[in-house]
């Protein structure tokens, strides 16, 4: 082994590296697990059975919802109407970690839920009396049909949401969040209720079982059955191109300067002269030219 | 009597050929045949091999694919699509892939292999690019091997594309838009591929038959006759060790490379085998049939068409009409300007000639540094594609790096001219700087120098040039 | 068999040969065991490997090394041998040349019957005149969804929701596709001069199929009223007739008319405001011709 910068090495080891953090964070849309709840500071968290469920969803709001949305979910100029969004969407909102959202941005990221369930309870109930929007869906996936999910996820979803589940691009900065982990509620949730830029998926265009049936199958692209091996993320031939020639041809690199390696030492450059134009180099002959066969 | 000893049986056999048609002779020179040993001039091998692994699963394969459009209930193994109606192709090829033993490590085989023989004769092209090895007498084999190259993505396409899968079936559509783009004759030549409107059923048992037969039928004359020309001119060699341009310095064929080829066989296979067998490629069961009115987003073609995918993104929204009459936009980023570029690519041999005026046989090879203009131009040529095929996957940039899908085209729009311009310059400073390390060289591109005589000269006595001129 | 050093150099290839055999014969185990795709390709990868690498340090250790030597000699032919092969050629050539008359009846034959050879070529699909620009909306023509249904007022989709539907009985048509939305009544949907009245109860409803490359606008984005290809990121705008707003498409989505019927469910008022789909050069030439 010579001091040379081992070329190959280094890209293979790159591409390796490259390879596995992609993989890794390819989860679509980043989860964004990283990003802080944002907690209000005076969030009471007493004993709920012995508080009236109500009472304490009207203190969680007027704390950290108001300023938004108002009272009685009216709207400002910071956040929308809410109500008639139901127990539905402020479910949905307050358990992705959607709600509370520090600023208005075009898109509320996922993060961690702010409240703990009994504080979503409450929450729920306050929002839903705000007007008659639809209650909490009722979603049973262990009886719903596969295979029809996935048609329906494949007719209607995966547009935006990636055949994998993996998310995708939306215009201007939005993108359109991978599914791999929510819960089968919310991913009903979001189809009657149409957060941002997703369009309202009613129950006109789904029955209950339908969604049902489409909740089971984004349960089941959680981990979806990959008897290939590695999945890479399942972003498709963009990370197969990668492995193709940082892992492939990175391989097949080492092992070509392998195979030659020993005679390459033996056969040390002579320096150029040169003489002509077009780059064609005269060669001082070396000392170790050997008298071969010639043709006859 | 004294006994004659019998010679062993393989001998024998060997002189009953030899009987019959002088084998003997040509071998010999044969065996001792010399190859030049440099790392790179085995990445035309690693293509080759590729090739050979394509062949071998593709058999296997076609004993099993069924390349027809009839619609089916499937009913395999993967529970997910029981049920659904799907096109037989596709039911074969999840039959392929959850119930046929070894069937799926066949199919990944194949298809990384195809994605890595691309590679490697990419590769392969750029250090035939970069050494000047397509110069006289090797043009002819520089436009066999882009030819070569053009078949091996053209069957790559219709390879993926035989599976009636969403993703690829999405691909062909685009195709198809492509060519009915090109005026007056598009539509004639899609109706004729498709046998009419897309989507037909024609299409997949059509693309069965270019794929298994045709394009291969194609690639392996081509590749006889690279091969052949490659035996005929002998390979080039870098300079040092005693290499001029009138010999061969290497290792013989028989039986040093011969054994290094055949181990390079077998290892490029392994690698094959490995990412077959451990990298899941293709995951067809996901994407799920194909159905003309779904996508998926993050849609995007295999990495070699990639660069095709990009140059239609990138394209501004630009279409001419006249009256009634349109040149639709798809043409420019589908059809012109990959024409374009691939003309420029043909040519190249001839271009260069033109430009350095030089029309001499050459069998030693440049350093990179050593053409300074030559490398920045096809560093540049290749940061074009390179961009280009970034872009091809510009959505999936977007949502990995949390920033707008309209920002990032816009971007790699700027970098499009930006960044070959820019890398060229860079590069051709970098060689230069090289080449003063080595001492006082001669740029025929920008130093005043004549150009050489013309080999239709007689030889002259020129004791300290080495060229082969007649 | 050697003795020394060398017996030490033949370890290595000789393990390597031995591990081709274990993993030859594991592999085939496994795969009469039911087979598994991980094993299969690792198995396989350690016994190609190890006979490749025990072949390449079979080369390197004890197969002669070279460099060795062998002259390129000349490649054309020499000016006398090309004589010879100018002189043989025209021992055919002349006579053929002397038969000028012979030779250019011949000639003539070889382009007819090159002509004739064209035709199965014609056989490989209908002129595009005939495929390329139909599709089945017409006044009266049902919208169905998906699943057959057809569109009953007051019912599907719901404000801000999108579904896909084609003409009744034509579910399989990809040309006729068509997204059907129905818009926020606050919204500002402005209709294109001359269709006022193409939409109906805040539905509006525009062909499914990209005019840029095809593909199926499967994005809606409700809050932005923009529709988006996720091919190449092509974007329109729901409000202002689908007119381009990014991306490489140049052509609006065409509209299709909608009302109801007396069973006061969806129909198409008439065909397509433009020729849906891609382009090619005589797209609005061969509309007119099929839209008198």
């Amino acid at each position: 082994m010579t001091g040379r910068p081992r070329v190959a090495h280094i890209l293979v080891l790159a591409g390796a590296v490259t390879v596995m953090v992609m993989a890794m964070s390819s989860t679509g849309v980043a989860a964004q697990d990283d990003s802080q709840p944002i907690a209000p500071s005076s969030v009471v968290s007493g004993d709920v059975s012995e508080i009236d469920t109500l009472e304490t969803g009207e203190q969680l709001y007027s704390t950290s919802c108001v300023s938004c949305h108002a009272v009685n979910g009216t709207g400002t100029v910071d956040g929308p109407d809410i109500t008639d969004v139901g127990e539905l969407g402020a479910d949905f909102m307050l358990r992705t970690g959607r709600m509370p959202l520090a600023q208005p941005s075009p898109q509320a990221p996922v993060k961690p839920p702010a409240y703990t369930d009994d504080e979503i309870t409450a929450l729920v109930a306050h929002v839903g009396s705000f007007g008659d929007g639809p209650g909490i869906p009722d979603v049973e996936i262990d009886n719903a049909d596969l295979s029809n999910g996935g048609a329906l996820f494949r007719e209607n979803c995966q547009a935006c949401h990636n055949a994998s589940g993996a998310g995708g691009a939306l215009s201007y900065g939005r993108h359109a969040p991978e599914l791999h982990h929510v819960a089968p509620t919310q991913v009903v949730e979001a189809m009657r209720f149409g957060p941002g830029e997703m369009p309202v998926f009613g129950a006109d265009i789904f029955s209950a079982d339908q969604a049902d049936d489409i909740a089971k199958y984004v349960e089941y692209l959680k981990e979806p059955e990959s008897p290939g091996g590695y999945g890479l993320g399942f972003l498709g031939p963009t990370t197969e191109g990668f492995v193709a020639w940082l892992v492939g041809i990175g391989l097949a690199v080492w092992a070509i300067r392998w195979i030659t390696r020993e005679t390459r030492a033996a056969r040390a450059p002579t320096p150029i002269e040169a003489t002509a134009p077009g780059g064609s180099a005269q060669v001082r002959p070396a000392a170790t030219t050997e008298e071969g066969d010639s043709n006859p | 009597m004294t006994e004659k000893k019998r010679r062993p049986l393989l001998i024998r056999l060997a002189l009953w050929v030899d009987d019959r048609t002088g084998a003997a002779k040509t071998g010999t020179s044969t065996l001792h045949k010399i190859f030049p040993n440099h790392w790179s001039f085995l990445l035309g091998e690693v293509a080759l091999y590729s090739f050979i692994v394509l062949l071998a699963t593709g058999v296997f394969l076609t004993f099993f694919f069924e390349a027809s459009a009839g619609q089916v209930v499937y009913d395999g193994s993967y529970a997910p699509l029981h049920g659904q109606t799907v096109s037989q192709a596709y039911d074969s090829a999840l039959n392929i892939t959850f119930d046929v033993k070894a069937g799926l490590l066949m199919r990944q085989v194949h298809h990384w292999a195809a994605l890595v023989f691309i590679a490697a004769i990419v590769i392969h092209m750029l250090r035939i690019f970069f050494t000047g090895a397509f110069r006289r007498p090797r043009e002819m084999n520089w436009v066999i091997g882009l030819s070569l190259f053009l078949m091996s993505l053209g069957n790559g396409f219709f390879g993926y594309s035989l599976l009636d899968d969403q993703l690829s079936g999405t691909g062909i559509r685009i195709a198809y838009s492509v060519m009915i783009s090109i005026p007056l004759v598009g539509p004639w030549i899609a109706s004729f591929l498709f046998g009419g409107n897309f989507p037909s059923d024609e299409m997949i048992p059509r693309m069965f038959a270019i794929h298994i037969l045709i394009i291969p039928a194609v690639i392996l004359a081509l590749l006889t006759v690279h091969l052949g020309m490659l035996v005929r001119h002998k390979h080039t060699h870098f300079a040092g060790g005693g290499a001029r341009d009138d010999n061969v310095v290497g290792e013989r064929l028989w039986p040093t490379y011969a054994f290094k080829a055949g181990g390079l066989l077998f290892i490029v296979t392994a690698f094959l085998a490995l990412l077959g067998g451990i990298f899941q490629i293709n995951p067809v069961w996901i994407y799920g049939p194909f159905q003309p009115e779904n996508v998926s987003s993050a849609s995007q073609p295999d990495w070699y068409v990639g660069w095709l995918e990009g140059s239609l993104r990138l394209m501004p929204n630009w279409e001419i009409r006249i009256g009634d009459y349109q040149v639709p936009n798809p043409f420019w980023g589908g059809v012109l300007i990959p024409g374009i570029a691939f003309g420029l690519l043909f040519a190249w041999p001839w271009i260069e000639a033109r430009i350095t005026g030089d029309r001499l046989e050459h069998h030693v090879l440049d350093r990179p540094r050593d053409m300074a203009w030559r490398t920045a131009i096809g560093i540049g040529a290749l940061l074009f594609f390179t961009v280009m095929t970034i872009a091809g996957s510009d959505d999936v940039l977007a949502v990995k790096l949390d920033t707008s899908v309209n920002a990032t085209l816009w971007t790699l729009r700027v970098l499009l001219i930006v960044a070959p311009l820019a890398g060229g310059w860079v590069t051709y400073r970098v060689c230069r700087e090289l080449q003063k390390r080595d001492g006082p060289q001669v740029d025929p591109f920008l130093d005043d120098v004549p150009p050489p005589a013309d080999p239709g000269d007689p030889p002259e006595a020129a004791p300290d040039n080495q060229e082969i001129t007649a | 068999m050697t003795t020394g050093p060398e017996n030490k150099q033949e370890r290595l290839p000789a393990l390597f040969f031995v591990v081709a055999i274990v993993a030859g014969l594991a592999l085939f185990g496994v795969y009469i065991s039911g087979g598994q795709n991980q094993a299969e390709g690792i198995l396989l990868f350690i016994c190609l490997g190890s006979i490749g690498a025990g072949l390449v340090l079979w080369a390197k250790r004890f197969l002669p090394p070279g460099p060795e030597v062998e002259d390129r000699g000349r490649l054309a032919s020499t000016d006398e041998e090309r004589d010879a092969f100018a002189a043989d050629f025209a021992v055919g050539s002349q006579p053929i040349e002397r038969r000028g008359f012979l030779g250019k009846l011949l000639a003539g034959a070889g382009a007819a019957l090159g002509a004739a050879l064209i035709i199965p070529i014609r056989s490989l699909g209908p002129s595009p005149r005939a495929s390329f620009n139909e599709t089945p909306w017409a006044k009266g023509v049902r919208a169905v969804d998906e699943q057959g249904n057809p569109i009953i007022r007051g019912t599907q989709p719901q404000t801000n929701g999108v579904i896909t539907v084609f003409p009744e009985g034509q579910l399989d048509d990809e040309f006729a596709q068509t997204l059907l939305i129905r818009l926020p009544s606050d919204g500002d949907f402005t209709p294109a001069p001359g269709r006022e009245d193409w939409t109906t109860d805040n539905l509006v409803a525009y062909s499914k199929v990209c005019t840029h490359a095809g593909c199926p606008v499967g994005l809606y984005e409700e809050f932005s009223g923009l529709l988006l290809c996720p091919c190449h990121q092509s974007t329109f705008d729901v409000n202002d007739h689908a007119r381009p707003v990014f991306g490489p498409a140049a052509v609006p989505l065409p509209q299709l008319p909608l009302g109801w019927n007396d069973d006061n469910e969806l129909v198409a008022e008439g065909d397509f405001s433009d020729p849906p789909g891609p382009g090619f050069w005589n797209q609005d030439a061969l509309w007119k011709d099929a839209h008198q």
